[in-house]
């Protein structure tokens, strides 16, 4: 018989033996409850986790080999280019001016969409007659299928049978080519701002959360409406603002807008998408499926990815000091409190 | 350490495992290449994948009851194609588009050979194929199209320069109808949009001429280029040259149409997508669109009235009029079930759908034995089909390139044409950024085909 044998089964685990199979009743519960918590994390987690290593990692991992190669996706010929691709996406004029007229669309588009949702949302938040109906009207668009919006924004701009035309018309002033360069771009705004009873949703929701009674003390001090506003309504909704403001940031740095309100909505059309409206992931899908290089857009959407994830970084750094948050984001109290507890 | 890394699971064997259950669902439809799914159990039907547009479900059923199989028909999406053949899990048969699709795939060794099948087949014979079936053929030795091996058919065509007009719009603007028989000159043809175009405060009221051929200006620069005596590629399909005097003839034409604005254009594009809603509101006077364009007409019974169609003008001195579509079937190289392919081919191609097809006036069927079930019973369906008779022997076809897909050729144009016109480049200079764009992306695709 050996040692192992006679000293018991906790002799060969030294960690079983400090934390001790047999424990307590009360010890023997809370490790149950641990291992059913446990459990339960894995399960809830488990799912999202597959599909992140399924369909992010995996295609992530992917387009970072293809954007070694000068692969077109179908000829077996395809080798490794090296960083060359990269190379050519940070020289390549078209690249660079997509890229630059995608961050001039997220810098006007970005603010308008939330200045005007915001802008709805305290008018929303009035104690006005059918409040609820305007609420659903306003947020509407943002319900409406993309496709269809743009359908209806082709139609009201279409030169020659558009009703934006047939407006001018009426006062006798020229017809303008709106889908057309350089009015492209404006028609992209509209409809881009057009769908923000998101931001109107959100915003209003963050107001609803906001205690009458600070209103309420400020009004009784003396304070103005844009004294409160300022000083109480936006401080306290700084974290719901800048939410919305970096999701729309990622959202607009990806935009497909542009190919929705072009002629051929469709791979095909990615061709008559105007200049002005080419945006970087139009510039992306036309080197994916028309061209086909596969090795080449990769390599553009790497770049993107770390032109995203720059900006992001950028902006977080900028927050500091302009969003205020009820409850410290980051406490350094780590154990919870329970009742009881002074 | 925490007592539930104790467990049979802990965090790293569970994040292990999710990965490695992760990178077997991303691989798994890879695999699927090698499995063949379709005749499984013996006795059960077999399935064959189309990829395709949706089909009505009468048309489906009757498909698979004539053909004793299931049909599973994926709405066609070219971005799931590429996925599909990248994968090695292409469907049975593609729908695609002859004149355009061919050297692009064929080239690189995508398209199944169809040849043997032709040759036992007693419903599509070789001899009864229209000339127009030869888009699908590719010649892998010489890298040219319109001979070799077949890889696919035609399910109808049309020869795609011709045009239809509206006589009430020539009468009303005083002009004589074009002729039956005789092709315009271009020139002149340009000259007529130009006399029948109707503006009202910078709009566009009606289109003296809608010039836009189905594969975008590419083809239409070619067409008119080879009509000049010239081609846009070079022999070896491996360059283009915009700068000859026939390209850059074409290429002038094109700048003037389209800074005539008289019809859609790379500068102002229909908004429809294609001329019927335009032509059917009595917007548009010519449409460049083929035989094809008369199944549309031909529903409506007031504009066929006033419709009739013409000859593929000529930019010089040579007769030609191509076609650029050709839409049909192919079966990829990868495909499970050839041998099934096959029998859905000669049942759409040689059946009942064919010569049903045949009857509706929607394109030239594409077996000569059924040229005789086109539509003549009305006086607009008689002139159509004696001028379209007339116009078959200038048929050719006007090889693409195998380097590059049409569509990308096209984006280059749609992105050099419009600032062109609107700051008047010279078509020289025009030409240039065409030929240093395109030559480009065909040496890239080049270097890939090897």
């Amino acid at each position: 018989m050996s040692t192992d044998q006679l000293a018991g089964p906790d002799a060969r685990s030294p960690m079983r033996a400090a934390t001790g199979r047999t424990g307590s009743p009360r010890t023997r519960r809370i490790r149950s409850l641990r291992a059913r918590r446990t459990g339960a994390f894995y399960v809830f987690a488990g799912p999202w986790l597959l599909g992140f290593l399924a369909m992010t990692v995996f295609p992530l991992g992917y387009a970072l080999w293809l954007s070694f190669t000068n692969s077109d996706g179908l000829s077996p010929n395809a080798r490794f280019v090296g960083l060359a691709n990269y190379r050519e996406v940070l020289t390549d004029p078209d690249a660079l001016a997509s890229l630059g007229r995608t961050g001039l669309f997220t810098v006007i588009t970005v603010p308008l969409t939330i200045v005007a949702g915001l802008l709805l949302a305290v008018l929303l938040n009035q104690p006005i007659r059918a409040r609820g109906v305007f609420r659903t009207l306003i947020y509407l668009p943002a319900v409406v299928p993309p496709v269809g919006s743009a359908l209806v924004f082709k139609l009201i701009f279409d030169r020659d049978s558009g009703s934006a035309n047939g407006l001018l018309d009426i006062f006798g002033v020229n017809g303008l080519s709106w889908l057309a360069d350089p009015y492209a771009r404006y028609v992209l705004i509209s409809l881009t701002v057009w769908g923000c009873g998101n931001v109107m949703i959100i915003s209003l929701a963050g107001l609803q959360d906001i205690p009458a009674e600070l209103l309420d003390a400020a009004r009784v001090d003396g304070a103005s409406w844009w004294q409160s506003f300022t000083r109480i309504t936006l401080p306290l909704l700084s974290p719901v603002l800048f939410f919305q403001l970096i999701t729309q940031i990622i959202a607009t740095l990806q935009s497909f807008l542009p190919l929705l309100i072009s002629i051929d909505p469709t791979p095909k059309g990615v061709g008559a998408v105007p200049e002005s409206n080419q945006l970087i992931m139009i510039d992306v899908f036309t080197q994916y499926f028309s061209n086909g290089r596969y090795g080449y857009a990769s390599a553009m959407l790497w770049v993107l990815f770390a032109f995203v994830m720059a900006v992001t970084f950028l902006v977080f750094k900028l927050s500091r000091g302009v969003v205020f948050y009820s409850v410290d984001p980051e406490p350094t109290q780590t154990k919870p409190r329970t009742i009881g507890d002074s | 350490m925490p007592d539930a890394s104790r467990g049979s699971l802990d965090r790293r064997r569970f994040l292990a495992v999710s990965a490695g259950a992760a990178l077997t669902a991303a691989t798994l439809p890879g695999c699927a290449a090698s499995v063949d799914s379709g005749s499984g159990a013996k006795g059960a039907k077999e399935t064959l994948t189309l990829m395709d547009v949706a089909w009505p479900k009468k048309d489906k059923q009757k498909a698979e009851q004539a053909l004793g199989m299931n049909l599973d028909i994926i709405t066609y999406d070219v971005t799931k194609l590429n996925a599909m053949l990248a994968g090695d899990n292409p469907p049975d048969v593609v729908r695609g588009v002859g004149a355009t699709d061919v050297p692009y795939f064929a080239a690189r060794h995508l398209m199944a050979d169809l040849d043997t099948y032709f040759a036992e087949s007693d419903v599509l014979k070789p001899s009864d194929l229209a000339a127009a079936n030869d888009v699908w053929r590719y010649d892998g030795t010489t890298r040219k199209q319109g001979t070799g091996p077949r890889y696919g058919m035609a399910k109808d065509y049309s020869q795609d320069c011709m045009f239809w007009y509206r006589t009430d719009m020539f009468e009303a603007a005083g002009l004589e109808l074009p002729s039956d028989t005789e092709p315009l000159s271009c020139d002149a043809w340009l000259d007529l949009g130009k006399r029948m175009v109707r503006r009202r405060l910078g709009k566009v009221k009606v289109y003296g001429l809608s010039a836009g051929t189905l594969g975008g200006p590419l083809t239409q620069v070619m067409w008119m280029t080879a009509s000049a005596g010239g081609s846009l590629f070079a022999e070896d399909l491996a360059t283009v040259d915009f700068s000859s005097p026939e390209a850059l003839k074409a290429l002038r034409w094109y700048l003037d149409y389209a800074k005539s604005d008289i019809g859609p254009s790379v500068v102002n594009p229909n908004p429809d997508g294609w001329d019927w809603p335009t032509y059917q509101a009595n917007r548009m006077a010519m449409a460049n669109d083929g035989y094809w364009f008369g199944g549309t007409i031909g529903g409506d019974a007031k504009i066929a009235e006033v419709s009739r169609f013409a000859p593929a003008p000529q930019l010089g001195s040579h007769r030609i009029s191509p076609c650029f579509s050709g839409t049909g079937y192919w079966v990829p190289q990868r495909a499970k079930h050839k041998d099934a392919a096959w029998r859905f081919f000669e049942y759409y191609f040689g059946g009942t759908p064919a010569q049903d097809r045949a009857t509706t006036g929607w394109g030239i069927p594409s077996l000569n034995s059924l040229r005789s079930k086109m539509p003549r019973d009305t006086a607009f369906h008689q002139q159509s089909y004696e001028v379209q008779q007339r116009e078959l022997p200038y048929f050719s076809v006007l090889p693409v390139s195998p380097y590059a897909q049409v569509d990308a050729l096209n984006v280059v144009l749609t992105k050099v044409l419009p600032d062109a016109v609107k700051s008047g480049t010279a078509a020289g200079k025009v030409a240039d950024a065409l030929n240093s764009r395109m030559n480009e992306q065909l040496a890239r695709g080049k270097e890939l085909v090897g």
